[in-house]
């Protein structure tokens, strides 16, 4: 019974939470970027860019000079679709990931990789 | 005219196809091949016998040479391929799902009501 009481007491003076208190004060990205935490999945886009330029650069129909982050594999390169094809596989070699065939078949260009690749949830 | 549109479809068709047969070719090398030293001679040979009939012209030849290479492929794929863990057939598909939305722990230890 007093514990009840207890209770609805303290509901009733329950404090209300300031919802908008610091919003100035914190920027987002800091909110969004969590430093010395475990939880660093996300690649930076950096990263990605370099790890798939070694990738195409390592491809050995590839000149290496010509690799630049929005080169296109057929044009630029001047690669064949399965030559395409290789590197798509490399990269997900590489990024460990799984792209489905219809997403695979679009993608013809570094700048399309390192989009793809940057903005999949589950890259390493 | 829509004869060459209809054409030009039918190619861009097969090219497709031919792509997504090597992808799941070069992928079923590397699940039976699982040693890189075996693989790249594989590899190799799988890309010789597609570039062998690079030039041909004619599409019902190309379509016979799809469906050959498509029925060769399903006789020869690997019962166990790898796939990436958390893609679906990996194994860790669906091992820890999101719980529904409004589902979450109350932390009140010591301070229950009753």
């Amino acid at each position: 019974m007093a514990s009840a009481l207890r209770a609805a007491i303290l509901g009733h003076l329950r404090v209300p939470v300031v919802a908008n208190g610091s919003k100035l004060l914190t920027p987002l990205w800091t909110t969004s970027v969590r430093s010395m935490s475990s939880h660093d999945d996300h690649l930076e886009k950096t990263q990605v860019i370099d790890r798939i330029l070694d990738i195409v650069k390592s491809f050995p129909k590839v000149d290496p000079s010509k690799v630049t982050p929005d080169v296109h594999f057929q044009k630029d390169l001047g690669l064949d679709s399965l030559d395409n094809v290789e590197i798509i596989m490399a990269i997900e070699e590489e990024f460990k990931l799984e792209i489905p065939d219809k997403e695979a078949d679009k993608i013809d260009s570094c700048a399309l990789a390192i989009e793809y690749v940057y903005n999949h949830p589950m890259a390493s | 005219m829509s004869g060459a549109a209809s054409y030009l479809a039918r190619r861009a068709a097969q090219k497709e196809r031919v792509r997504i047969l090597y992808r799941r070719a070069l992928k079923d090398t590397l699940n039976w091949a699982v040693h890189r030293h075996l693989f790249y001679p594989d590899a190799d040979a799988l890309r010789e016998r597609f570039d062998a009939n690079k030039n041909v012209e004619d599409i019902e030849t190309i379509d016979r040479m799809i469906a050959d290479g498509e029925s060769q492929y399903n006789k020869w794929r690997h019962p166990d391929p790898y796939i990436v863990p958390w893609a679906p057939g990996g194994s860790k598909f669906t091992r820890n799902p999101e719980p529904p939305a409004g589902i979450e722990i109350v932390y009140n230890y010591g301070r229950e009501d009753h």
